[in-house]
């Protein structure tokens, strides 16, 4: 194993983004489920009567509805033309089953062509980046290496702490989808409603997947190409199993317990890659004070480094070698080990942590979640007025 | 003034022996410019560069005035010379005198009527590297007769050339920037001739720089053979840096004299000459006058760590039968090689004692703990002593017997021992190394000194009825040479690669011989006494300047090998990045669980977040909200 073949940064993050798009279909689908049993009026497609007043739109809109959908999924149109049917209300138990399945359908082909579209580009985007622009930093490596660690890092940064906010994503979710059902509904929902099941998917999924292009494009600068697919692949998969295992058994603590471990895997990989960044530019810096002969450095032992601010070295333990670095690439993946840690690379490390802390300590007390020094944010005053409020009739009952 | 007595006593002496006084004032020559490529500063003598040839006879006694006119410290050195029992005129600064302060004057007394040697030798700077800036010359010393009969006789200078200040090249190579320490690069080679005391003109019609324009450098110098007529070539490596590759095109030589040592004559078609040696060659004039030919010095560039284009490290320079004849230049050879030194036969038999004492030195480089490159002997790489060592010798009483007075690198030799010197080089370079105040005996190489193959690494042949003796011997990488001194010369004596990169680095020892016996010669002038003073230097003591064996404390050592791995500050730090992500994740852990929010709880927060998010007009989902 080797870093050539198995990219562990891209692997979390293709798994971070396809988790959150599997638990905004399964939020979907129990929505959906949700709002059949109990208002069916929200679905669009399923408008209940009493907001006839859309149904002639409705039938003149038709036509053109069912040429993009059919673009999508072929079952679609049989699906679709039984809609109205359903809004007459007649026999509504086998109909609510024959509507989940169509409004799954819709959700599920809406997402898979999210997805197939976000691969599409994000393959292309690397395709592109590899084959035309990896030469523009050859001469300088270490710069180049360290501008994308740092980018990388902070991408990682930001994700790893809005991953802890995961376990919102489901309420998140529902309350997005259900906004935007009602707005639709109420509005001119009746007009784009039909799609809305369709859409809401293939967006939510699009979108995901085109920040984790982004992500694994930001991250993979500085990663050869052929460390991406695996572990692309292997995050998707990952990530479909996850969501599929969250929306079927998991209960909330086990999806809060996932996303601890999973945030500190990647805050891991997050502090050795700012880390490594900075050793980056000093090594840079380093190189370019060697001159023309960068050869001189590079490998380990007297002369291979800077002894300036250099806090360990051990002449052996090198990520950096390429032929024969054992576990030590793995090592410096997940945890940013070098065998060459300079002032600047352990205190990096250090601030990293030290920044997480303080945005997560901040961050709680934000949500009102803890106290600070005896203090309570705005957030928390609310819910607990709310909660006091809530209280109150019933202790006055 | 100590010194005078002997001087007075030489003149005095009932041989015919001349005094051969010369006055040198050592100064800075602007604008030399004697490869054309460009004017640089140097440092010459009495205003003129290169420092005119010394040429004496065995009979004479030759006192140097050496004043220094240059803004630091300098000092002459007469390389291969013995001053028995007087090793302060020795020249090596920090080891046998303190450099000459600006506007002072050293006056070398060179024993050359007692030290019963002949042959070709060379004067240098010793101080700092001011012999690479040009402060160096040829020294002939002629027997009353010679072994070898010759018509005529040359000295051939080589040299490499840089364009830049030693001092700034030094800066570069003892660098931060520099942990592999390359050396710096020749920007070229000189060859000129010199013949009874002065250097030979251009060859006329050329048009040579002017500040150098009395000595034809390169092309534009030339010898003036005569056909049938038998010449003596004394050639002498005055390089920094590189050795030299010698021969002439169409004529052959045969090697009669090697560091002041004449051997029996040994022909030879190509003379590999490192930094400090000498060679003398007969070359027997061809009979026809109907061309010249080439004369080739090409330098050895395996110790560059680079040939930058600019660089010809080929020169070449000619034999001239007839000047109107046309040159014919061979151009290169096949193959260098070395001369085989441990199959020349000295002249004068001396067979090999049993050695005494056995001194192994490696030598190795590496990047130090202050990320500098330096030489180590043994690991340890040599600083200057604050006090002379030979003043220390003198002044220490019965603690000089103690080889760690004088710093790290030394070595305490009683008086007519025989000691080996094993020099095991280490190094993935060739190195000349040079033993001040004697000749070695070449006991034995060997082509690999880590093998168990007594084919590469043969035991010493310890029955040689006459080994090779030099002063300055070749060392490939990984081989050994095993040199064989006999203790006889009371003093300190200096013994270093003599590659002046390389002994600003550090890879030098000094042999403290016969500590007590020197106390009784000790006849020391007082004026360099003075010189010490003038310089702020301590005269007396151990090498820093105390009265004691053993505290050194003062005295300036390192930089040291590297000691890398997991030490103190290391293990400090790895245990604060544990620590701290460690810390990092249990706040993640502490964030995610505890404050549990209700289902509905989300779900409020989030419908008036996203009613917030409305409010501002700032719609982050796909859909058009509607206020």
């Amino acid at each position: 194993m080797a870093r050539n073949v198995f990219s562990v940064p891209i692997f979390f993050i293709v798994f971070r983004e396809t988790l959150e798009a599997a638990i905004i279909i399964s939020v979907l689908l129990g929505l959906v489920e949700q709002i059949i049993h109990q208002d069916p009026s929200l679905i669009p497609g399923a408008v209940a009567p009493t907001i006839g007043a859309a149904t002639p739109e409705k039938e003149v809109e038709r036509s053109p509805l069912e040429k993009a959908e059919s673009s999508a999924s072929n079952s679609d149109n049989a699906v679709l033309a039984s809609a109205p049917v359903l809004t007459s209300g007649e026999e509504p138990q086998v109909d609510t089953k024959r509507l989940l399945r169509k409004m799954r359908i819709y959700i599920f082909s809406g997402a898979f062509l999210g997805l197939f579209i976000a691969l599409a580009i994000g393959a292309a985007f690397i395709a592109v980046w590899f084959t035309q622009a990896s030469d523009l930093w050859a001469k300088s490596e270490d710069l180049w290496e360290g501008i994308f660690e740092l980018i990388a890092s902070l991408i990682i940064f930001v994700m790893g702490v809005s991953m802890l906010k995961m376990d919102r994503a489901k309420a998140k979710w529902r309350v997005k989808l259900q906004r935007a059902f009602a707005g639709h509904t109420h509005d001119k929902g009746a007009r784009t409603g039909k799609y809305v099941l369709f859409i809401l998917p293939f967006i939510t999924v699009l979108r995901e997947g085109m920040e984790a292009v982004v992500f694994v494009g930001g991250v993979s600068l500085g990663q050869p190409a052929t460390a991406i697919p695996i572990a692309a692949i292997v995050g998707l998969v990952c990530g479909l199993i996850c969501g599929y295992l969250i929306y079927a058994f998991a209960s909330r603590t086990t999806l809060t317990v996932f996303m601890v471990v999973m945030t500190n895997f990647l805050l891991l990989i997050g502090a050795g890659l700012f880390s490594k960044a900075v050793w980056s530019f000093q090594s840079n810096a380093f190189n370019h004070l060697l001159g023309g002969e960068i050869d001189d450095a590079g490998g380990d032992g007297p002369g291979s480094f800077d002894v300036r601010g250099n806090v360990w070295h051990l002449n052996c333990c090198n990520p950096e070698n390429n032929f024969d670095s054992d576990g030590w690439t793995i090592f410096s993946a997940i945890f940013g080990w070098t065998n060459s840690a300079t002032l600047g690379s352990v205190l990096s490390y250090v601030f990293y942590w030290i920044a997480v802390v303080a945005v997560l300590i901040y961050l709680k007390f934000k949500e009102g979640r803890t106290t600070l020094l005896g203090k309570e944010s705005s957030m928390g005053r609310r819910r607990r007025e709310r909660k006091e409020a809530a209280e109150l009739p019933q202790a006055s009952s | 003034m100590k010194w005078s007595p002997l001087a007075l006593l030489s003149i005095a002496s009932p041989a015919l022996a001349a005094v051969h006084e010369i006055w040198w004032n050592i100064t800075y020559v602007e604008d030399a410019n004697p490869d054309g490529l460009q004017p640089r500063r140097v440092i010459g003598v009495n205003g003129t560069w290169p420092p005119p040839p010394i040429d004496v006879t065995t009979n004479d006694t030759l006192i140097v005035h050496a004043t220094n006119s240059i803004d630091e410290p300098s000092s002459l050195h007469h390389h291969g010379m013995f001053f028995n029992s007087t090793s302060w005129m020795d020249g090596a600064v920090g080891v046998s005198q303190c450099g000459i302060p600006k506007g002072s004057t050293f006056d070398y007394v060179v024993p050359i009527n007692s030290s019963g040697q002949w042959g070709t030798y060379w004067v240098h700077a010793h101080a700092s590297g001011q012999y690479v800036d040009g402060l160096r010359a040829p020294v002939v010393i002629h027997p009353e007769k010679e072994a070898h009969s010759y018509d005529e006789e040359f000295t051939v200078v080589l040299g490499d050339w840089y364009h830049d200040q030693h001092a700034d090249l030094l800066k570069e190579f003892i660098s931060i920037a520099n942990p592999g320490g390359a050396e710096p690069v020749p920007d070229s080679a000189l060859v000129y001739f010199a013949q009874g005391g002065s250097y030979l003109g251009p060859i006329s019609g050329t048009n040579p720089d002017p500040v150098t324009s009395k000595v034809g450098f390169n092309e534009n110098a030339t010898l003036p053979f005569q056909p049938g007529k038998t010449y003596r070539l004394r050639i002498v490596n005055t390089s920094a840096f590189a050795a030299f590759f010698f021969w002439i095109d169409g004529h052959d030589m045969r090697i009669i004299e090697v560091d002041g040592t004449d051997v029996a004559e040994s022909p030879i078609d190509l003379i590999s000459i490192t930094v400090a040696q000498r060679y003398s060659v007969l070359v027997t004039a061809r009979n026809d006058t109907s061309a010249n030919w080439a004369i080739h010095a090409n330098m050895d560039t395996d110790m560059f760590d680079t040939v930058p284009d600019a660089l010809n490290p080929n020169v070449t320079s000619s034999i001239t039968y007839d000047s109107s004849a046309s040159l014919t230049d061979l151009g290169t050879v096949d193959a260098y090689h070395d001369v085989d030194d441990l199959s020349l036969v000295p002249l004068e038999v001396i067979p090999l004692e049993p050695a005494d004492r056995t001194i192994e030195l490696e030598v190795l480089f590496d990047t130090m703990d202050d990320g500098t490159n330096h030489a180590m002997f043994n690991m340890i790489t040599y600083n200057s002593p604050r006090v002379p060592s030979i003043m220390s010798e003198m002044s220490l009483g019965d603690n000089a017997t103690v080889a760690g007075a004088y710093g790290q690198n030394a070595f305490v030799i009683d008086h007519l021992t025989t000691f080996d010197i094993v020099l095991k080089n280490g190094d993935a370079g060739k190195h000349p190394f040079h033993l001040h105040g004697h000749k070695m005996q070449l006991v034995g190489r060997s082509q690999d000194y880590t093998s168990d193959d007594p084919t590469l690494n043969p035991p010493l042949n310890e029955s040689q009825a006459n080994p090779m003796r030099r002063d300055t011997v070749q060392v490939p990488s990984m081989n050994s040479v095993t040199l064989r001194v006999v203790a006889d010369n009371p003093g300190v004596w200096f013994f270093h690669c003599h590659i002046e990169w390389h002994l600003e680095v550090g890879l030098a020892v000094t042999f403290v011989e016969a500590p007590l016996i020197a106390q009784q010669r000790n006849n020391i002038p007082e004026f360099m006494y003075d010189q010490c003073k003038a310089l702020g230097q301590p005269t007396s003591g151990n090498a820093a300047g105390h009265a004691s064996a053993t505290d050194l404390s003062g005295l300036a050592s390192g930089p040291f090998p590297q000691n890398n791995g997991w030490h103190g500050k290391g293990i400090g730090a790895m245990f604060g990045c544990v620590l701290t992500a460690v810390i990092g994740m249990s706040t993640v852990t502490w964030y995610a669980l505890g404050g549990h929010i209700t289902e509905e709880e989300m779900e409020h927060e989030a419908r008036e977040h996203q009613e917030a998010k409305e409010r501002r007009g700032k719609f982050f989902g796909l859909f058009k909200a509607r206020a």
